[in-house]
């Protein structure tokens, strides 16, 4: 890795979510019994014509506007030549001379540091179907076929794996607050192909690149980022004065390794040229405004609003802001919840961690935000303490429909021992068991009190009121 | 009955002479008794066609509004969809294949009441200009049966001479109708690009195709090109403002500039040139103003439009791969060859070509000499068409250099595309252009000359061909030999 610095750009495949596919009427919708979402266009019957589907063209402009990029009032849509059987036309529609947009941006956080990561187009397409293998053929389902997708290209901005999950992950969050893809990576809602080369530090041209296709996991994309880079650096190592070839590659999970598939010299000729049965796509200014008004609150705003108005720390604030309905679900906690630092944490934390052993998201629990955020009222009212608060959250993990409040009148041991009575008592058997905490603190020890809160605490069972123990407890040592 | 017009055969079934059904079967018999020598249908649709006529006898006798077509036969090329009819293209690869969909054009003719009584021959995937490229069978001219009838759409154009309907569909990217047309004596149109949906239409340059209308009159073809002529939502290259009425009562040309070029004439022979020139004094004599006028860049309209169509033909035709319809090579064994053999095996010569052509031109290292080079010239052509428009209203030109050609007389593919040297320039264009019945050479065979006017001025165009066909006598000659029933 010495001396060396990876440079790495991403095309990220993202499918719209929209009623009907790309050009034709039928359902874009998966997971359906083979072959009954497809039309005359999509089986590319001749004599069927693309029609092209403004939804979709109106959801690739809200991703320019959410992206800052320049939306071309007019583009044009070209053919990609190629023979396979998932591809029934022959050619692929898409945009190669004069994309929808141009341009664009993409801030986010990489360990902390915030950077922008820039976006060199973004252009819509249409989808493939998909094979299906059988013992001895073949068959092709074509429901996704003449999917929707628009295709985001970077720049090569990017130096490290941590880099391009971070921006990946930043694309699918901005597509999931315009509510334009369904997001889901397992079933190839976003797929990314990632451009690498290495270079001396220093350099300022580019070296031959590899292009590792069809990544469909960011934790997989990772590693095969970390696995092309150690190659490439490898070979400059062994050979300083060589050259890599040009290759396209796929990434073996298993043996973590890139394996060929085929060298850019006998690269495919896609052959394109501007698409002769789709006229230019015109978009008006007028268009343009309408779409930009309905552009919800995205990440980057979020995180903002996090960390200047609610005070979350720049991580919390930055796992939220990812995960849009974990998001959703904070923010409905929020309505009636003033203490926003402690419901991130019971948010993410403590059900985050809960929810996590049982390999689940919080949001599927079943819990209500609303049960959660009653709970974290209740400690900041000093109804009940931390320690019970986390007890209730391990019976509310049990019957998800209880309610906190409910959980707390029924059992007696939830409610805090405020009688200072009952409290004088134990608290004096505590300081007569620890004479040399008290005259720790007397020495100016702060911690000999906190430890002499916490005998108190342990004696009650956690059911002592930290803020009251404390109150008595400073009284008492004060007359001593 | 056969040398009715569309419209005369419309006023005998609505004034109840003569049932649809009566009509439907006296055509089919015609064609079954007169096709032979012809060659120009390729499936007779008489299931269908009864059907559609016992229909429209049902609905006239309850007394339901009928089309403006209601009764009249119609023959359509055979690259043109009819729900649960065979379209073939003339091509091996789609022998077997049976249209899922009605075209947009078939469903307006529905609509009209037209009844579609066959299919008719073209040249394989309407790429030639005899009709020789059909893989099933060769069309000749009824006006000389050792002749061919031109192509692509030939069966359309020979099928309307020997007048087997009074009217047919074809497809025009090069010259498809208007070459044919003015073989065959008749009026083909092409329209402005966009009038008439492409939908059902199977494609083969995409920019340059247009179906249009073939008939022996010009009232007949106006009345159905305004059936043809609407808006599609299912062809995005379909204009919004396609319909339009054509028929205008107004004949006079007074005053209308016609634009000339004397120097095409070089590039014809002696009876072209002839009823060229005869067609001028008309036109002067109706009161046109002559205006002489270079077309210098017809020179570069063949090379342009083979560059192009080839180009988006070859990718219009990928699709035809043998995975999900038509041919796919019984000897096939994995992928590669499914594509290999059912695309050699199904594919003609002519074919074959066209798809190396645009290949070629499209790809990488040649794509910026031929194909961006020809797009190109496509818009200089296009710039230089409008700016004959501010000097004229309309232009006259040969529709090809010589009246139809023995069949197999030209073997040498550049001579043969020789013959679209004044038709592809239109459709480069995008223009509206017509060929029309202008005369005679001096062994009787039939001679067109094309009217071109601006784009979407297709109606103009119709009025210039109407003025003509009232002071000339050549629309109504029909060929001998089929100026008689069949028995």
């Amino acid at each position: 890795m010495k001396g060396f610095e990876p440079v790495i750009g991403l095309e990220i495949h993202m499918q719209l979510n929209t009623k009907s596919k790309m050009f034709s009427p039928e359902a874009n919708r998966f997971g359906d019994e083979p072959n009954t979402n497809v039309g005359f266009v999509d089986l590319a019957i001749p004599g069927a014509l693309p029609v092209i589907n403004r939804e979709a063209v109106n959801k690739a402009i809200l991703f320019g506007l959410a992206t800052r990029a320049t939306i071309e009032t007019t583009s044009y849509f070209d053919r990609k030549s190629y023979f396979y059987p998932d591809n029934p036309a022959g050619y692929q529609i898409t945009q190669f001379y004069k994309p929808l947009l141009v341009g664009g941006q993409v801030e986010t956080l990489v360990d902390g540091e915030k950077k922008t990561f820039a976006i060199e187009h973004t252009h819509l397409e249409n989808d493939a179907g998909k094979l299906i293998h059988f013992p001895n053929f073949a068959g092709v389902d074509f429901n996704r076929a003449g999917a929707p997708l628009i295709e985001i290209v970077s720049h090569p901005c990017m130096h490290s794996a941590k880099d391009a999950t971070a921006y990946a992950t930043a694309i699918l969050a901005i597509a999931e607050y315009l509510d334009i893809t369904e997001g889901n990576l397992q079933e190839g809602c976003m797929r990314m192909d990632v451009n690498i080369s290495v270079r001396k530090i220093g350099e300022h041209l580019l070296r031959k690149k590899a292009e590792i296709k069809n990544l469909n996991s960011f934790h997989n994309m990772e590693l095969a980022i970390e696995a092309e880079v150690a190659r490439q650096i490898a070979f400059y190592e062994d050979h300083p004065d060589g050259s890599l070839e040009s290759g396209t590659y796929r990434f073996d999970l298993e043996r973590r390794q890139t394996v060929l598939m085929r060298r850019k010299e006998t690269a495919d000729d896609y052959r394109y040229f501007p698409e002769p049965d789709l006229p230019p796509l015109v978009i008006t200014r007028e268009e343009i405004d309408r779409l930009a008004q309905r552009l919800p609150e995205l990440p980057q705003e979020r995180y903002r609003r996090y960390v200047e108005t609610l005070g979350l720390s720049p991580y919390n604030a930055n796992v939220l802001i990812h995960n849009r309905r974990l998001c959703l679900f904070f923010e409905e906690g929020l309505r009636i919840c003033k203490n926003a630092v402690s419901l991130c944490n019971w948010v993410t934390v403590e059900f985050g961690g809960r929810a996590n052993e049982r390999s689940l998201a919080v949001d599927a629990l079943g819990i209500p935000a609303r049960h959660i955020a009653e709970l974290v009222n209740a400690v900041d009212d000093g109804r009940i303490t931390g320690k019970m608060a986390k007890e209730i959250a391990d019976m509310m993990m049990t019957s998800p429909n209880a309610s906190p409040l409910d959980i707390i009148v029924e059992n007696p041991r939830f409610r805090p021992i405020s009688d200072t009575n009952e409290l004088d008592a134990v608290i004096a058997t505590v300081l007569e068991k620890h004479p040399q905490s008290v005259l720790d603190y007397k020495n100016g020890k702060d911690r000999a009190f906190q430890f002499l809160i916490g005998m108190v605490m342990r004696e009650t069972k956690g059911q002592a009121n930290p803020e009251i123990v404390r109150d008595l407890l400073l009284k008492k040592i004060e007359m001593m | 009955m056969f040398r009715e017009t569309a419209r005369g055969i419309n006023f005998r079934f609505m004034s109840g002479e003569i049932s649809a059904e009566e009509i439907t079967r006296y055509f089919l018999k015609r064609i079954r008794l007169g096709d032979g020598a012809v060659g120009s249908i390729l499936a007779l649709l008489e299931e269908g066609a009864l059907a559609q006529a016992r229909e429209l006898d049902h609905r006239k006798s309850r007394g339901d509004k009928l089309g403006p077509l209601a009764g009249t036969p119609i023959l359509i090329k055979d690259n043109i969809h009819i729900c649960g009819e065979k379209t073939t293209c003339a091509s091996r690869f789609l022998e077997h294949f049976v249209a899922p969909f009605d075209a947009f054009v078939v469903t307006k003719l529905r609509e009209a009441g037209a009844i579609f009584i066959a299919k008719a021959n073209l040249d394989e995937f309407a790429m030639g200009s005899s009709t020789e490229n059909s893989a099933f069978q060769k069309s000749y001219n009824p006006w000389d049966l050792e002749r061919i009838p031109g192509g692509s759409s030939g069966g359309s154009a020979a099928g309307v001479s020997a007048m087997f309907a009074p009217l047919s569909l074809g497809s025009d990217t090069g010259g498809s109708i208007r070459q044919p047309a003015g073989l065959t004596n008749l009026y083909g149109f092409r329209p402005t690009y966009g009038r008439v949906s492409r939908y059902g239409l199977v494609s083969f340059g995409s920019s340059l195709d247009q179906i249009g209308p073939f008939a022996r009159d010009i009232d007949d073809l106006i009345l159905l090109q305004e059936v043809l002529a609407h808006h599609c939502p299912l062809d995005s290259t379909s204009l919004a403002n396609a319909h339009e009425p054509l028929l205008t009562k107004d004949t006079s040309l007074q005053g209308k500039r016609l634009g000339v070029a004397f120097e095409l004439l070089d590039r014809v022979d002696s009876d072209v040139s002839e009823v060229y020139h005869n067609a001028v004094e008309t036109f002067q004599e109706l009161g046109c103003e002559i205006v002489p006028v270079s077309m210098a860049f017809l020179e570069y309209a063949i090379p342009t439009y083979y560059v192009l169509s080839s180009a988006e033909a070859s990718t219009n035709l990928a699709r035809f791969d043998g995975v999900r319809y038509g041919r796919r090579s019984p000897d096939a064994r994995e992928l590669e060859e499914v594509y290999r053999l059912s695309r050699m095996e199904g594919f003609g010569p002519e074919v074959k070509q066209r798809i190396f052509l645009g290949t070629f031109v499209l790809s990488s290292g040649f794509k910026e000499a031929y194909f961006q080079k020809a797009q190109k010239v496509r818009r200089l052509i296009s710039e230089e068409h409008k700016a004959l428009f501010e000097r004229c209203d309309m232009l006259l030109l040969p529709t090809t250099p010589t009246p139809a050609f023995k069949a197999g007389e030209i073997t040498d593919p550049v001579h043969m595309y020789l013959q679209d040297l004044f038709t592809s320039s239109g459709p480069l264009v995008g223009c509206p252009s017509l060929s029309f019945p202008a005369g005679f050479s001096k062994t009787g065979l039939p001679i067109g000359l094309q009217l071109e006017g601006p784009l979407m001025g297709d109606r103009e165009t119709l009025r210039f061909a109407r003025a003509f066909q009232e002071v000339t006598p050549f629309a109504s000659k029909s060929p001998p030999a089929f100026d008689k029933e069949f028995a």
